[in-house]
């Protein structure tokens, strides 16, 4: 009874034979169809309370976040807000975070750790790893703390989304999505965080456009290192009156710059690597809801900050250890970090940087927080000034900005290489946690090269011809 | 070595070389991979995709066609055609060439590729549209049959590509040729744009600028030997009559009509209401699929809420949410006014 007609064969042949006759749109009508059902059985079983009220509620608000001679005065000042709350507030926890750990938990660590271990172990771990893990800790976290709240409860209330809104024209000539500027004003914060919040981008082109050019926000980590050369530099170069104004302006200018290169970068990305990805836009804009303060505190705290400082410890012990090291382990009676730094300084100098410059953003790569600690470790270790500072291999700070620029002008610094520091670090390679939080999110080896490696050139790159160019006509 | 100008002219001199090196389309990189291209394994599979096309749409083909298809000269063309035959792919009748049966099932693989590829260009990347048949024409060389067919599962083994060209299936088969030319209609007949011819490149992306595509509803005006005046999508466009003819249509039956009274969601203005009719065709994969997604389906009713500063994007509430959607968006979504239908 093997009835030919009916074998696996033939009905899978009719089957794709039948393709041919199906409409193209059975995808379309099998969606219509399913909200037509839906819709039918809703109007059976769902009533709609009055909800007029806050409909009115909500389109006036629209109408004045989004309207054309409020919306951006009203984006601006909130923004501007928020960054003063957060470094102005972040500051006094920090100072204490830092008394704590560095100034009096580490004296009381290493002595301990002498009374039992070798001199190069206590060293290895206190000085190297402990201390950079403070560091870490103590600059990082209460800026987080205070810029994440404050971030997610805008979001809560639902006006992020109409900042994404407002500047989509922007966003949309450069190829990328309105979101963006929400990603990269996170980034402000957090470059890491703000890899994170480009979730919200549900367009897989626009997301790895808003990933790779992240970093060119200046984030929290970068802002100190701006200010601190900004003054030790341009503000000298000005005349006194002027100072505060000038070396203000010029790390309102790295910002823009970095702004500026998001958006030329995005432009480029979208026209030539990125051409492949798929690209779909959509953007929701929620009714306005009043936050939730304890949820909103909490989300933030653990999904956010310590989500991101977790993993800055995690590249920072090890990073201390590789810092320590370099500046101990000695060749020829030299330190592996001087042997690097005097066969880098020719070629450094060509970009108008020096070798310690290079090699403390190498070791750094944990946090840019520790960008200038380690710096000034090199620089007193290379020109042999024991009586400053903690011992080799010890990161330090100053109280005073007066003495960092001593240091800084010892170490043969002069304008150029203040301003081609500003310049590098904007444009250099995201730290470790952001790179590895980009490759968490790409899962893809190649997006996260490309987004270390980009910035690094785009920074070589304008460094190298600031230096020409500054050699040639102002020298 | 330190001079800053020399330098500087040295940094230059990379920058350039670079760009010269990458350039897109003109590039040294991009001029080598081109030369790659053009051999002889090319020109064959070329030929042969040629071959059948005359076949399906039932055209004599001869030795001069060949040439003037690949952009070569004759003698290269009799070289192409003696090796297709020595590989036992062609049979040379006087001035008639016909295909073998091996013959074809090789055209047809080629085939094969080279749509699926359009395809999932069309719906998986944001390439723009008169580049799809370009790409194309380069990966139907590179890829083996069974990197076709991981492709083609992956993108749920689709049956027409985006022209409206029925895919060979991994067997070989294709349905029989269907619909008309534009240019075979009369004047008031209804019809659907079923196929865009992509070749000759410069005809295609003419018609590619009058915004048709496959899918698309029109309606026949006039049909003179000089020129074919149609309405589609609400505005009027007219053709000659030598572009015309790369337009198949299939016409349809009057119950599917879209009526005269139809606009774009695009031309809503704020405050107004509409009821959406339909998406265009040429919104494709991940977008269409988007829009559906967030309810905008035929029957939907549809309010434009807030214009942002440039008007682009509109935000409009759909089903109780508010989206904001581009013009681009906008404008390949039909609506019909609310106030009309009351």
């Amino acid at each position: 009874m093997n009835n030919n007609k009916f074998s696996k064969e033939s009905i899978l042949a009719a089957a794709n034979n039948l393709r041919w006759e199906v409409d193209e749109n059975l995808h379309d009508t099998l969606m219509e169809s399913i909200y037509e059902n839906a819709t039918s059985i809703a109007n059976k079983v769902v009533k709609y309370p009055d909800k007029k009220q806050a409909f009115s509620f909500d389109r006036t608000l629209d109408k004045i976040l989004t309207s054309k001679y409020l919306g951006f005065p009203i984006m601006f000042l909130i923004l501007a807000v928020v960054f003063w709350i957060t470094i102005v507030g972040a500051n006094y926890p920090s100072v204490f975070i830092s008394s704590v750990l560095v100034d009096s938990l580490h004296p009381i660590l290493k002595n301990f750790a002498d009374s039992f271990m070798p001199w190069w172990l206590s060293g290895v771990l206190i000085d190297g790893a402990y201390l950079a893990m403070a560091w870490v800790v103590s600059v990082m976290l209460p800026p987080m703390a205070i810029f994440f709240p404050v971030y997610t409860l805008l979001e809560d209330f639902g006006y992020l989304p109409r900042v994404a809104f407002n500047m989509d024209p922007l966003y949309k000539k450069v190829g990328a999505h309105g979101r963006q500027a929400l990603t990269m004003a996170m980034g402000f914060g957090c470059n890491a965080a703000g890899v994170v919040a480009t979730r919200v981008i549900d367009s897989p082109r626009e997301r790895l456009i808003a990933i790779i050019t992240n970093n060119f926000s200046l984030c929290n980590g970068r802002w100190p290192t701006q200010i601190l050369i900004a003054t030790i530099f341009i503000g000298a170069a000005a005349p006194a009156y002027l100072a505060g104004i000038a070396s203000a302006a010029a790390v309102v200018f790295i910002a823009v710059l970095g702004i500026t290169f998001s958006l030329v970068v995005s432009w480029g990305l979208s026209k030539t690597l990125l051409k492949g990805e798929a690209s779909a836009f959509s953007l929701e804009l929620p009714p306005y809801r009043p936050p939730r303060l304890l949820q909103t505190l909490y989300t933030s705290l653990i999904d956010r900050t310590i989500f991101v400082l977790w993993r800055a410890v995690v590249f920072a012990l090890p990073a201390g250890m590789v810092i320590w090291l370099v500046a101990n382990i000695t060749i020829d009676g030299i330190s592996l970090a001087d042997h690097f730094i005097n066969w880098v300084n020719p070629a450094a100098f060509i970009f108008g940087l020096n070798g310690v410059i290079i090699l403390a953003y190498i070791i750094a790569i944990p946090a840019n927080e520790i960008v200038i600690p380690t710096v000034l470790m090199l620089t007193v270790a290379n020109l042999g000034l024991t009586n400053l500072g903690g011992g080799s291999g010890v990161m330090f700070e100053f109280d005073s900005v007066a003495d960092t620029a001593q240091i800084l002008h010892a170490g043969g610094w002069t304008l150029l290489t203040g301003i081609n520091l500003m310049l590098f670090s904007l444009l250099h390679n995201p730290c470790s946690t952001t790179i590895y939080t980009i490759y968490k999110e790409t899962k893809s080896v190649k997006w996260t090269v490309i987004s270390t490696f980009l910035p690094i050139l785009l920074g070589l790159t304008v460094t190298f011809f600031v230096t020409q160019l500054w050699r040639i006509f102002l020298s | 070595m330190n001079e800053p100008i020399i330098l500087l002219i040295i940094g230059i001199a990379i920058i350039i070389f670079l760009i010269m090196l990458f350039y897109p389309a003109k590039g040294i990189i991009a001029k080598v991979k081109k030369s790659k291209i053009a051999s002889k394994k090319i020109l064959i599979e070329d030929a042969l995709k040629y071959l059948y096309n005359c076949e399906y749409h039932q055209i004599v083909c001869t030795l001069n066609g060949v040439a003037g298809n690949l952009s070569i000269s004759a003698d290269d063309a009799t070289d192409i055609i003696s090796k297709l035959e020595s590989l036992g792919l062609v049979n040379a009748k006087k001035n008639e060439l016909i295909l073998t049966p091996d013959g074809r099932s090789y055209a047809l693989r080629v085939i094969r590729v080279h749509r699926l590829w359009e395809k999932y260009l069309a719906d998986e990347t944001s390439v723009s549209e008169n580049e799809w048949h370009l790409k194309a024409e380069e990966i139907e060389h590179t890829l083996t049959p069974e990197q076709a067919n991981k492709l083609a599962a992956q993108i749920g083994n689709p049956v027409f590509d985006p022209h409206g060209d029925p895919i060979p299936s991994a067997k070989g088969d294709l349905p029989v040729r269907r619909g008309k030319l534009l240019t075979e209609m009369q004047a008031g007949e209804f019809a659907n744009i079923i196929h865009i011819e992509d070749e000759p490149y410069a005809i295609y992306s003419q018609i590619i600028a009058e915004g048709l595509y496959a899918g698309m509803q029109i309606r026949m005006l006039l049909v003179t030997d000089k020129r074919i005046k149609f309405i589609a999508n609400g505005e009027e466009c007219v053709l000659s009559p030598l572009i015309a003819k790369n337009i198949t249509v299939g016409i349809v039956k009057l119950e599917k009509q879209i009526g005269e009274n139809f606009k774009t969601l695009s031309s809503l203005k704020v405050g107004e209401k509409g009821t959406i009719l339909g998406i265009a065709k040429s919104l494709r994969g991940q977008q269409r699929r988007r829009l559906m997604d967030l309810g905008i389906v035929p029957g939907t009713k549809i309010e434009a809420e807030l214009e942002s500063l440039t008007s682009d994007p509109i935000a409009y509430r759909v089903r109780g949410t508010i989206v904001a959607l581009r013009k681009q968006q906008t404008d390949r979504i039909f609506i019909k006014n609310s106030e009309v239908e009351n």
